[in-house]
């Protein structure tokens, strides 16, 4: 009875490991197109994107159209410190992380106390006011110009630069990202954040600090989103206030209500979607948003629970994942 | 002290000021009816400036039939967005339901879908760019009023909102529709109890809201003379701003801090560069949000 839930516990995220770091770049490096590969690496930080999103809009409730602030936060940092200072990668990535969870902390002390809508509100505010910061504080962010010959990824003197390379980078961090995610959201934390989400009221008189909690949760996923902003400033060598408007929010945030609000797993198939679809379906080119506007829209009529809803994806990890901790009904966490 | 320049610019501060009243006005009826927020409202601006545009290019009528054009685009454009993006999700008809958390992010949601789908439609129609109202519409004649001189676009949507906010209080107040609207927000229940169709009222809401929104966005184009998919945006976050610092509910407090963010808008821009006279309302928001948390103006009006 012991050994049978632990199999899976081990197995299956050696599967997604796999999956990532061996079969992907393996198929790649046969079809051998650096198109392909560029694709991939979007593709990974989309999944930091949105899981780190998830956790923020989808666990804990709080509907925040801000990401594009913090990602733009973290490429900005990372791109300055490297382009000024000549600061090397990992040292960057990390202070994109906590410049960004900073900043998050920072605002989300005040604006925490909003209730749903005067959140959205709020966050929307800063996803334009940032916008309007990069764009016209000149000085340091070079406006609408840019930022351009930002160097490429390189860790304890070795260059990392080669698309293959590069793509390990990126999936070593997505990894980290996705499994610090998911162990706070499946665990004893997630209820907890869950449970104010629900009722803030009532998790409080249940002894839940729930502000405390809901600018923790803001924080860490903003130091994600900044991690991945460093991650896209070094791999596409320049960027520009363009790259962060509203409609980046609104992308991502259209990724996790269809993938399944509140779900991991969703969460990940959604970048899936939100990056290689518009791909495949290449005719459509420019009319990237018009769509995902109408799938977005379908999506909450049709499909309100997303493609992997919250609980079948707890039910999953539980029970299929060995993560329940009482193994047959899969309830609790381990 | 009151030196005439100072004046002028005040008097455009106001005149920026009323377009985001008549938006936030759009915003407020729709959160008092439904307590939610219509993140659509913005297009239904842009859908506004562009019918006139569209009525103008294919028959050149005179201006009053313009007006027309546009309430007509306004009002139908309000019903459709009711029907596709708020009704679906109003699947039962008690309160708690009605005005449930999971209704409201719904409907924010689909709203915001509608409206990106509105703008992309827009933006792939016109290939994204600028579209200038021809020289004959356009209202930018130069009116002196003592030192002081305005273009008579901004004479008129100073004029407009003024006729169009008595009209909105008395509509509200004196007819059946509108006290309809004010039980309606007050208390649903109640309202349906006392025999009112509250679906037939919330659409009328839309309708009322969404006529102004699109008077706003003609009045706009027609005194600034440029049309864009993408003009409806910066409206409809000035326009939140107005509508959080006005208490959410408060029509009169929306108007009162729509025209104080105009006016502080534009003496800012006298400060600084133009392209800072955005954080204004970022600013005002935050203040408003951290310290106010009801709206700067609570009290009633």
């Amino acid at each position: 009875m012991s050994a049978r839930p632990f199999a899976p516990r081990v197995a299956v995220p050696l599967l997604l490991l796999a999956f990532v770091f061996v079969v992907v770049p393996g198929v790649l490096a046969l079809t051998g197109s650096g198109y392909y590969i560029r694709l991939a690496q979007l593709t990974l930080i989309t999944v930091i994107l949105t899981t780190s999103l998830n956790l923020l809009v989808g666990t804990a409730g709080l509907l925040s159209i801000a990401m594009v602030a913090f990602y733009g936060i973290g490429a900005y940092t990372s791109a300055i410190l490297a382009t000024r200072y000549g600061s090397p990668f990992l040292v960057n990535i990390l202070a994109s992380g906590a410049v960004a969870a900073a900043i998050g902390f920072l605002l989300a002390l005040p604006i925490m106390r909003l209730v749903s809508i005067f959140f959205a509100v709020a966050t929307l505010g800063i996803a334009a006011s940032f916008h309007t910061i990069v764009l016209n504080w000149s000085d340091l962010t070079r406006g609408a110009m840019g930022i351009p010959r930002i160097p490429p990824l390189s860790a304890f003197g070795y260059d990392l630069s080669g698309p293959f390379a590069s793509y390990y980078v990126i999936a070593v961090v997505c990894a980290v990202a996705v499994g610090i995610v998911h162990r706070l959201t499946h665990s004893y934390y997630g209820n907890a954040v869950r449970a104010v989400r629900e009722d803030e009221d009532c998790a409080r008189a249940m002894g839940i600090g729930a502000l405390r909690l809901k600018v923790e949760v803001f924080t860490v996923s903003a130091f994600f989103l900044g991690a991945a902003g460093s991650l896209l400033a070094h791999t596409a060598l320049y960027i520009s206030p363009d790259m962060f408007q509203l409609i980046e929010s609104i992308l991502v945030l259209t990724a996790i209500v269809v993938g399944g609000l509140g779900s991991v797993p969703g969460a990940v198939a959604g970048a899936f979607i939100l990056v290689l679809v518009p791909e495949a379906v290449r005719g459509l080119g420019d009319l990237r948003a018009l769509a995902f506007g109408c799938v977005l829209f379908l999506s909450i009529l049709l499909l309100p629970r997303g493609l992997f809803g919250e609980v079948s994806a707890l039910r999953l990890i539980r029970r299929q994942l060995g993560l329940g901790r009482d193994g047959g009904r899969g309830l609790g966490w381990r | 002290m009151l030196d005439v320049y100072f004046v002028q610019q005040l008097v455009i501060g106001l005149s920026v000021g009323m377009t985001y009243a008549l938006v936030a006005i759009g915003f407020t009826l729709v959160y008092r009816v439904l307590t939610a927020v219509n993140f659509a409202h913005g297009e239904i601006y842009t859908l506004g400036a562009f019918a006139a545009l569209i009525a103008i290019l294919s028959l050149k009528p005179p201006l009053w039939a313009v007006v027309l054009c546009v309430i007509a685009a306004g009002a139908v454009s309000g019903f459709a967005l009711e029907r596709i993006a708020f009704r679906p999700f109003r699947r039962f008809t008690d309160e708690a339901s009605l005005k449930s958390r999971a209704v409201r992010e719904a409907t924010l949601l689909s709203s915001l879908a509608i409206g990106i789908v509105i703008r992309e439609v827009i933006d792939r129609f016109y290939h994204g760019q600028y579209q200038t109202i021809p020289e004959a519409y356009m209202l930018d004649k130069p009116l002196r009023l003592g030192g002081v001189v305005l273009s008579s676009g901004e004479a008129t949507i100073i004029a407009a909102s003024v006729v169009l906010l008595i009209a909105l209080q008395y509509l509200l107040f004196k007819t059946r529709t509108g006290i309809a609207i004010r039980a309606v927000a007050n208390n649903l229940i109640g309202a349906q109890l006392s025999g009112i169709n509250i679906n037939r009222i919330i659409v009328a809401t839309f309708v009322v809201g969404s006529i102004l929104g699109a008077i706003a966005g003609m009045l706009v184009a027609l005194a600034y003379g440029s049309v864009y998919s993408y003009m409806g945006l910066n409206a409809v976050i000035k326009a939140f701003v107005a509508m959080v610092m006005g208490g959410l509910t408060n029509i009169p407090g929306a108007v009162a801090a729509g025209l104080l963010l105009g006016v502080t808008e534009s003496i800012a821009g006298e400060v600084v560069t133009s392209a800072w006279t955005d954080m204004v309302a970022y600013v005002f928001l935050l203040v408003t949000l951290v310290f106010f948390p009801k709206g700067i103006f609570a009290w009633k009006l």
